[in-house]
Parts: structure tokens; C-alpha cells; sequence
């Protein structure tokens, strides 16, 4: 993507402006910044949710105008995005409606990708009988069961503590190694600066007013990675340490020029 | 609860002794006589049709214009202010104007019945397609799910439990229209039984009427109830679990 802007309304401040990054194919990028910083707009932009008032998304060179096929996108709020009228195992089938298997095919598939989030035995329940940490797996799994290329997540572990929270990190950075044979791409939004050095190859930071990139960090850790030994790293601090002071630097000068302005 | 009523009943008829106020041993025997004779239950199967007629009726307009404009708001400012007209409109002054279009045979009495009964349920309908979460719209987009297909599979489904709650009044309100709807037209039903009763005098066959037109309510209304329970389990289990 490329000078990438909205602006929600045509007086109104702009959302983000001037945003340029690519994703690599199999990369797992993080985007973290302050609240207000545009991520969620971002995130939106790239799954054509929205559509860009400057600039264009473009996904393997074809500009994403409506949400793409290749993509699919997990929110925040698992209990509004899944459908609480549909069991587990409905809800995980429910992208393959069109997609020409025979029904005990489509179960079998959803079963599968159930299987590899780690959710046996709950196909016939419905959402709401499972804990928050399973629900989001569940959402996982119907984001992936129609083989997207692309995964979006949107602070995907910000209504979950902090155990579970740890847990479904390591079920995304296996979702990315691996799903069914294949690596997937992943663009991970969050506020949380540990997760997103312990989950991902780069992390954009984006600041605020209009959101923007900041800086891209390459995280450089080795993988496959564990919540022990990856977290007690010097390489994992340094890299925390220097996002936290690109941020709270950003913070610092967006205080003086609100001040200045006055 | 209930014998304590028709105790009470019967010494206070007792003590009238006027033939305007039979006991309650009187209408009940009577209410046991009549049950089981054909001439009783076509009354009340005449009154069930004209019912479930103007109830699925009204429902399916209600439910159908509830959708269109839960989801356009276009739709929405302009019939807002007819739906809101009409609705305070009672329906049973549309009796009279129905009786000229439609004259006093069964087509009036189904369209009262629709008539009531659609509006609570295109309010709910509304008001429940609107509450959809824009996580479940945008999810919606996400999955390709088209414009048609989402009605179907996202609006419909996410409205269902303020849909049955409009149901449950439009039931009631359906009940009241029936009687009132066979008070004003010809032939049967057990409203209009309850006003022949009273035509020629038969005073507790009058009053056992009334007593079957409660039982019925009572009972439809344990019926739906039952469906409900049945339809929504995903809903009451799902809002429990909130609760907790």
C-alpha cells in the first residue's frame, strides 16, 4: 500500500495520512500505537471494509476496493462477531457455505481447523457455553477454515487475562508457522508492545493526530519462540525498550505542539 | 386460587338470587355439557381459524415491511411517520370502514386480526435488526454474505428474540380483535356465541363462554411459550451467561 490517507469526513481531521508499508508474503506484522492513532481505521482499510480517502491498498498489485477473498479478519469482540444462534461447529462452517464440498466435507474441514486451535469436543455447543479464551479460538478457526492469505486481527487478546491471553499468542504464532500446511500472512494490531515483539518479524509504530508511521522495527528474535525464553531475551528488552521510547517520545512532542497551539 | 374465586362467586350469586347472575355451579356444569358437542367446538375451531388467519397474516406483513426497514434507511424516514399513525390508530376502529370494504363475512374479521397484530411485531422487528452489532455487519462483509442472503442468515436470526417478544403481545392483542371482530360480523366463533347467549337470555351458557374464551387464552399462551423456550434456546442461553 501506498500514501495511504482517511479522512472520515471532508473538514474533519484525518484519521491517518500519508500511511506507506508493504507486508512481506508469510511475515508477521505487528501495528502498535496509542489509542486514537488510527489502527483500527488502518486494519479496516486493508480488508476493504472502508475505502481510502487518499491512496490505495493493494494486495498482490490488484487494489482492494471490497473485502477480498484471500482475506479474512478477526475482532476484539468475539461474542459480536460469532453468531450466537449458530453452534461451534455452524459458525466455523459458515464461510464455506459456496464453496463446492459436500456437507460432510465442509464438517470434516471445520472439524480439522477446530482440531488445530486446540478445541476438541465442542463442535454441537454453542459460543456462549465456552470461556472467552475458546471463543476467540473459535473465531480464529472460522477466519481460517477458507484458507485466507492473509489474517487480519484486531487487538484479538485485549478481552481476555492475561494466562489466556499468553495462551492464544501461541496459538497465533502456530496459526503462522503452520495451518494445514501452509504459512499464513499475518497483520496483528494491539496495544500491548510485549506481544507484539514476542509474536512478530516487524512492528510498524504508529502515532497519533493524524495516525502515521512512526518507525518499523524489525524484531530480528529467533523463532520458534516461547514465552520463557523468548520474553527473558536481551534481544526481546532492548527491542521493547526502544519501541517504548520511540512512543513515549511521540507522546512527549504531540504534548508540546498541543501546547504550542494554544 | 381459583376455587376460592368460584366460592366466593357462588355465595354471592347465591345470595342474588337473580337470574342475571347464575352460580358458578351452574356455569360450570353447563361449561361441562357444552365442551364436547360439535355445535360448541366448531365455534371454537371457527374462532382458532380466523385467529391463526390474521395471525400469521399480520405477522409476515409486520415481520416483511419490520426487515426492509431495519435494514434501509430510506425506508425507515419514510414510512416512519404512517406506521407511527397507524399504530395509534386501535384497531378496532377499523372495524366499521373494513365492515364497507370488506362487508361482515370472514376476510374483515382476518384483516382486524392482521391489522392488530401487525404492528407490535414491525416495531420489534425494527428494533431488533437495528441492534444487530456492526462486529456482526462488518463480519457479514468480511464472509461475502450478499444483501438478500444477509437478511436471511444475519438480520433475521439476530432480530428473532425482539421479534418473539412482539409476537407475544401481538397474541393478545389478536385474542381481543377476534372476539371483538365476531361481535361486529356474522357468523361463528366464540365471540359470537358469548353474544347469542346473552341474546336469548341463556345467561350461564353466556358466562361459560367467557370462562372457555380465558382457557383458550391462557392456553395459547402457555403454547407459545413452549415454542419459545424451543426457538430461542441459543437466546436465553446466551443472555444467562451475560447475566452472570
Amino acid at each position: 500500500m501506498s500514501g495511504l490517507g482517511k479522512r472520515y469526513s471532508t473538514h474533519g481531521p484525518a484519521a491517518l495520512t500519508g500511511v506507506t508499508f508493504d507486508v512481506e508474503r508469510g511475515e508477521l506484522l505487528a501495528l502498535v500505537g496509542p489509542s486514537g492513532c488510527g489502527k483500527t481505521t488502518l486494519l479496516r482499510l486493508l480488508c476493504g471494509l472502508t475505502s481510502p480517502t487518499e491512496g490505495t491498498v493493494l494486495l498482490d498489485g490488484r487494489p482492494v476496493t471490497k473485502p477480498p477473498r484471500e482475506v479474512a479478519l478477526v475482532f476484539q469482540d468475539y461474542s459480536r462477531s460469532l453468531f450466537p444462534w449458530l453452534t461451534v461447529i455452524r459458525n466455523v462452517m459458515f464461510p464455506l457455505r459456496r464453496v463446492g464440498l459436500s456437507r460432510a466435507g465442509k464438517i470434516e474441514r471445520a472439524e480439522a481447523v477446530l482440531g488445530e486451535m486446540g478445541l476438541h469436543g465442542v463442535a454441537r455447543k454453542y459460543p456462549w457455553e465456552l470461556s472467552g479464551g475458546m471463543q476467540q479460538r473459535v473465531a480464529i478457526a472460522r477466519a481460517l477454515v477458507s484458507r485466507p492469505e492473509l489474517l487480519l486481527l484486531d487487538e484479538p487478546f485485549a478481552s481476555v487475562d492475561a494466562l489466556t491471553r499468553a495462551e492464544l499468542q501461541d496459538v497465533l504464532l502456530r496459526v503462522h508457522r503452520d495451518v494445514e500446511g501452509r504459512r499464513v500472512t499475518i497483520v496483528h494490531v494491539t496495544h500491548d508492545i510485549d506481544e507484539a515483539v514476542y509474536l512478530a518479524d516487524r512492528v510498524l509504530v504508529l502515532s497519533p493526530g493524524p495516525g502515521r508511521v512512526a518507525s518499523s522495527v524489525e524484531i530480528g528474535l529467533p523463532r520458534p519462540r516461547t514465552q520463557t525464553v523468548t520474553r527473558s531475551s536481551t534481544r526481546f528488552l532492548d527491542v521493547r525498550n526502544a519501541i517504548h521510547d520511540v512512543i513515549s517520545a511521540q507522546q512527549r512532542s504531540t504534548i508540546t505542539t498541543s501546547f504550542e497551539k494554544e | 386460587m381459583f376455587a376460592g374465586a368460584f366460592v366466593v362467586w357462588e355465595i354471592w350469586a347465591g345470595a342474588e338470587e337473580s337470574f342475571l347472575a347464575p352460580q358458578a355451579s351452574e356455569v360450570l356444569a353447563r361449561a361441562w355439557e357444552m365442551w364436547p358437542t360439535r355445535a360448541f367446538l366448531t365455534e371454537v375451531a371457527g374462532s382458532l381459524k380466523q385467529l391463526a388467519a390474521g395471525f400469521v397474516i399480520g405477522a409476515a406483513i409486520g415481520i416483511a415491511i419490520g426487515l426492509v426497514m431495519g435494514t434501509s434507511l430510506a425506508a425507515r424516514r419514510a414510512l416512519d411517520p404512517l406506521i407511527e399513525l397507524a399504530r395509534a390508530t386501535p384497531p378496532i376502529a377499523i372495524v366499521p370502514a373494513l365492515l364497507l370494504t370488506l362487508g361482515f363475512g370472514d376476510s374483515m374479521r382476518i384483516a382486524v386480526i392482521a391489522f392488530g397484530v401487525c404492528f407490535p411485531v414491525l416495531i420489534n422487528t425494527v428494533e431488533g435488526v437495528r441492534s444487530v452489532s456492526p462486529e456482526a455487519r462488518d463480519t457479514a462483509s468480511m464472509l461475502h454474505v450478499g444483501r438478500a442472503e444477509r437478511v436471511f442468515r444475519i438480520y433475521l436470526p439476530a432480530a428473532l428474540p425482539s421479534i418473539v417478544a412482539g409476537l407475544r403481545v401481538a397474541l393478545s392483542i389478536g385474542l381481543v380483535l377476534v372476539v371483538i371482530s365476531e361481535f361486529a360480523g356474522e357468523g361463528g366463533g366464540l365471540g359470537h356465541y358469548i353474544l347469542d347467549q346473552q341474546g336469548q337470555f341463556a345467561y350461564p351458557e353466556m358466562y361459560a363462554g367467557i370462562l372457555f374464551l380465558g382457557l383458550l387464552g391462557y392456553g395459547l399462551n402457555l403454547l407459545f411459550r413452549f415454542a419459545e423456550r424451543r426457538v430461542l434456546a441459543w437466546h436465553y442461553g446466551a443472555a444467562g451467561e451475560r447475566a452472570r
